[in-house]
């Protein structure tokens, strides 16, 4: 072959992996903007995504030295982390219910469920705050956390149930044949292979709750929240610092990411040297970790 | 026979969910439901409640222009998202191997950064005199007045770079448990690797497809910040009105009147869509389906 | 299979009506409330002045007030001993009100003692019965040191309820290298200029900045005067001729190059990072208009919120708050202040305007039969 055609070749078998590394690229083009101009300096310590006035760190270094940023960003962090997890499990709960058994007023459970993911935000916002005051619920963090796992339930639905729709029920009925009771089965069968689906969805969940703002300004109080106090600087000129913490944030992700990967592999690896301890444990189903 | 114990399975796992999303979500629309039937204003005496059906007609009248363009961007948008999307999503759960998680996470990592500072990076990247829209210029690639910015086509990017998760995680979702197997049969039977995808994964993947569709049009169809940062005048979506008309108009009863009206057609949308793509598909009700 | 779709049916049927049920009962319940209405009757409250002391919730909007350890909140905090939970969650007066509208109704504040709102808004909310009065026997460091010219405005004319923050005037910003011969409203609509021109948003400065254009006296005009500049600016946005309506936000566009012009506030200097740019009065006149501390009803520390107010009208508070905000102030007796220290804002026209330099200028006027033509206005906006 030629050099003109083997290039091409091998052009041709790698497209796809060279097409989503241009796909990734293009997703993080804003944070790589972000992260580089918070290394801009302004002489107004306002952010302005220009590098004219050289380079500084001083941003980074007084990080956190705005106490309505940092109370606005643990707000934000604790309000995800409880949505998700509420969330999360009260849709799988939906989800299995609505795939897997067979009982009255399905089609109706189906439409609540679709519904909300219909209504614009603003709608949301508003009626679920006329409704806060009529019953004078005080305004803060737990309206905030209802209103969060609220609208994230529909999503996680969706997601576990398209992850559950055709799942290969042999495999269960194989565990349950094995001698395994439905609660076993459950957790050594069916809830790892419905593991990525699950993590899916609580990572979606966990992403509209950080992301939201039009349903938090609504419902908030006084309580302020990360994209809150963006929105309230953002028209008045947002503190460079900003950048600084959503780079953080996103190299924070970066970095439990890799240990998860490098857990991963070592886990791997020593399954790999000890061969024998496979024969007691579960058998590697295909497509799961453990048989990459 | 199922024992009474195991015919409650369900109404346990159902009922956190329903009784969360009734409370939560139903009675405020009742609420909401009520307001739309008011007439008046804040100025002039206050509200009634006057079964003002008017509102309705006179709600969607004034504004099918913001409808019609709502449906364009998030359609196109939409479309774009899974262009983009489902090849990235199939690469990630077949040819990424160990970097799987690490690449599910750069798909979502941006979400850690807001919203807003990642649209209004986007606006830098695409402001007049970036060197990205000068290169676009040099290609011929820009609309009329050499700008992006302030353009549908900077509301549609920005609209298909925040949804483009939406599309992703249910499309890798499904076809994460697709069976390697059935796709390698397929290239088997079928000499042209394309046919083998289009009569073998699509149709498999339907599922994740509808689902990431579904999750990704109907919330950019009600978005609205996307055109504020992005778009200039004559870009604004219906979103925009609702806001409008409820923040700045203090026009409670219309707003409300305009939500419900919108609601309905993505109900009708996603009623027909079920249709076309099959009820299997979605509700995903196995009985029937008989596995 | 065709008997369970039935009775599948069935418990559909019986479930909607339990929900459907179930939330007539609680929207029954819920008929009294739950909607808007027209103020909770004549009576106002009075807010009770006293020992300060406590907590004092302050919503603002950004930028509007020095922060950090040496700022005025740090100072006030230090004299009082009051801690103050300082919130810049106010960016546009429409989009506050609409959020606190429910509470304000149901005489919550949301745990607000005091915020800033323009004129027009404190009136309205004082229309609705949204706030308390205050005695002028409480706030004798305001009534001291207050300008004389707001001494007495036509919505509050002895100040019952609003105490005035910071004023400013609505002009033109032009980039001096690019479009250096701007110098009235009327050359934003000149089609060179077009796509390169944006302009504010709000109903009481737009509009009635091409109404002076014109010609008009906005103070005086008909209903019909305003939808007639409206159609105007319609026009120009069909058009492509104004890039878009923005809030603060026309800071972003000058700053990065996207326009050569645009309506917009006096003292947005510092959110200007384009050394070009240069605020100018319009040569048929500005927009004058100023922003209110108020104290709502259900606010929970009064007495919290006069003490601050009578804080900030101390002249050496005050330069302070001027020399970082950049806005002009209402307190007598600054200017002085800032020469002593040697600040190059004593001289500048757009802190201290004199009377010649706003000669011309008008207030934020509401103009009549407002809600049609505010749906005018926001049409255009959402066109």
């Amino acid at each position: 072959m030629s050099a003109p055609a083997r290039a091409w070749a091998w052009l041709r078998r790698n497209a796809l992996p060279i097409y989503a590394g241009l796909a990734v690229a293009y997703m993080l083009i804003p944070i790589a903007v972000i992260a580089v101009f918070s290394f801009g300096a302004t002489p107004k310590d306002k952010l302005t995504f220009g590098l004219d006035n050289g380079f500084t760190t001083e941003y980074w270094r007084t990080m956190f030295s705005k106490p309505e940023l940092n109370e606005a960003l643990i707000t934000s962090l604790r309000l995800a982390l409880f949505a998700t997890l509420i969330a999360t499990a009260i849709g799988t709960a939906m989800a299995i219910a609505l795939v897997r058994h067979r009982f009255r007023g399905k089609r109706l459970a189906n439409l609540l469920i679709v519904i909300p993911m219909a209504t614009p935000e603003v709608v949301i916002g508003a009626s679920l705050l006329s409704m806060f005051i009529y019953y004078t619920f005080a305004l803060g963090f737990t309206t905030l956390l209802i209103a969060h796992v609220m609208f994230s339930i529909s999503f996680v639905v969706v997601v576990v149930r398209s992850r559950l729709i055709g799942f290969d029920r042999n495999i269960e009925e194989a565990a349950a044949d094995l001698g395994a009771g439905p609660l076993t089965t459950f957790r050594t069968v069916t809830l790892p292979l419905l593991a990525p689906g699950v993590v899916s969805a609580a990572l979606l969940a966990f992403a509209l709750s950080i992301d939201d703002f039009v349903i938090s300004n609504f419902n908030s109080g006084t309580t302020v929240t990360f994209p809150l106090y963006v929105y309230g600087v953002s028209l008045r000129g947002i503190p460079v610092q900003v950048n600084a913490i959503a780079t953080l944030l996103f190299l924070l992700a970066v970095i439990a990411v890799g240990l998860v990967l490098f857990q991963q592999r070592r886990a791997e690896k020593m399954a790999a040297v000890q061969p024998e301890a496979e024969e007691g444990g579960p058998i590697p189903l295909p497509g799961t970790a453990a048989a990459q | 026979m199922r024992s009474w114990k195991q015919r409650l399975v369900p109404y346990w796992l159902l009922g956190p969910g329903l009784l969360w999303l009734l409370f939560f979500f139903v009675v405020p629309m009742y609420f909401m439901g009520e307001l739309a039937l008011y007439s008046g204003s804040l100025t002039s005496g206050g509200f009634e409640f006057t079964w003002a059906w008017s509102n309705f007609p006179d709600a969607l009248s004034g504004h099918t222009e913001q409808i019609w363009r709502s449906f364009f961007y998030a359609g196109t948008a939409t479309l774009l998202c899974l262009l983009i999307g489902y090849p990235l999503a199939y690469a990630i759960a077949f040819r990424a191997g160990r970097y799987k998680t690490l690449l599910l996470f750069a798909v979502i990592a941006p979400f850690f950064t807001t919203y807003l500072i990642r649209t209004i990076a986007w606006k830098t990247i695409l402001s007049d005199d970036s060197p990205v829209v000068s290169a676009l210029q040099t290609l011929s690639l820009t609309p009329e007045g050499g700008r992006v910015l302030a353009t549908s086509g900077a509301v549609i990017a920005g609209l298909t770079y925040n949804f483009l998760p939406f599309m992703i995680l249910p499309l890798y979702a499904n076809l994460e448990r697709l069976d390697m197997r059935l796709i390698e049969a397929a290239k088997d039977l079928y000499s042209d690797s394309r046919i083998a995808f289009l009569k073998v994964t699509l149709p498999l993947t339907m599922p994740g497809i509808v689902a990431g569709v579904l999750l990704t049009f109907i919330p950019a169809f009600g978005d609205y910040v996307n055109a504020q940062l992005l778009g200039g005048t004559g870009q604004a979506m219906i979103g925009n009105v609702i806001q409008s008309l409820y923040l700045n108009q203090r026009n409670y009863p219309e707003a409300a009147a305009l939500s419900f009206l919108m609601m309905a057609l993505i109900l009708a949308i996603v009623i027909v869509y079920i249709r076309f793509a099959g009820t299997e598909a979605f509700m995903g009700d196995e009985d029937e389906e008989g596995a | 299979m065709l008997s369970s779709e039935r009775s599948d049916r069935r418990a559909t049927a019986i479930l909607a009506v339990l929900i459907a049920a179930v939330t007539l009962a609680l929207g029954l319940a819920a008929c009294g409330g739950g909607g808007a209405g027209g103020g909770n009757g004549g009576e106002t409250t009075v807010a009770e002045a006293g020992k300060a002391e406590g907590e004092l919730v302050f919503s603002n909007w950004p930028g509007y007030i020095d922060p950090g350890k040496n700022g005025t909140i740090a100072e006030f905090e230090d004299k009082t001993g009051i801690k103050v939970d300082y919130i810049e969650d106010i960016n546009s007066n429409d989009s506050f009100f609409g959020k606190l509208q429910p509470q304000l109704e149901q005489g919550q504040s949301g745990g607000r003692s005091l915020f800033v709102v323009a004129d027009y808004m404190a009136e309205q909310m004082h229309d609705l019965g949204y706030l308390q009065e205050i005695e002028k026997d409480d706030l004798p460091t305001v009534f001291e040191n207050i300008l004389p010219s707001l001494k007495s405005p036509e919505f509050d004319p002895e100040r019952k309820f609003s105490v005035p923050w910071q004023g400013g005037m609505t002009g033109i910003w032009v980039d001096t290298s690019k479009a250096p011969e701007i110098k009235s409203v009327n050359d934003l609509f000149d089609p060179k200029y077009k796509g390169k021109v944006t302009m504010l948003d709000e109903l009481r400065e737009t509009p009635a900045l091409v109404m002076l254009a014109e010609g008009v006296d906005p103070a005086e005009a008909s209903a019909d005067e305003w939808l007639a500049a409206i159609d105007k600016i319609k026009s120009a946005a069909d058009s492509g001729q104004i890039r878009r309506f923005t809030g603060n936000d026309y800071t972003e566009d000058l700053t990065a190059g996207n326009i050569v012009a645009a309506i917009g506030w006096s003292g947005d200097a510092s959110l200007i990072e384009n050394p070009n740019a240069e605020w100018r009065m319009p040569t048929e006149g500005c927009v004058r208009w100023s922003e209110n501390m108020v104290i709502p009803v259900g606010a929970p520390n009064t007495a919290a919120a006069i003490a601050f107010m009578n804080f900030v009208y101390r002249p050496e508070v005050a330069a302070d708050i001027t020399e970082w905000v950049e806005y002009i102030s209402p307190v007598d007796g600054v200017k002085p202040i800032l020469e002593k220290n040697g600040s190059e804002l004593a001289e500048s026209e757009i802190v201290f305007p004199s009377d010649e330099f706003t000669r011309n200028c008008t207030g934020q006027n509401t103009p009549p039969e407002l809600d049609k033509v505010n749906e005018a206005w926001q049409n255009v906006l959402t066109g």
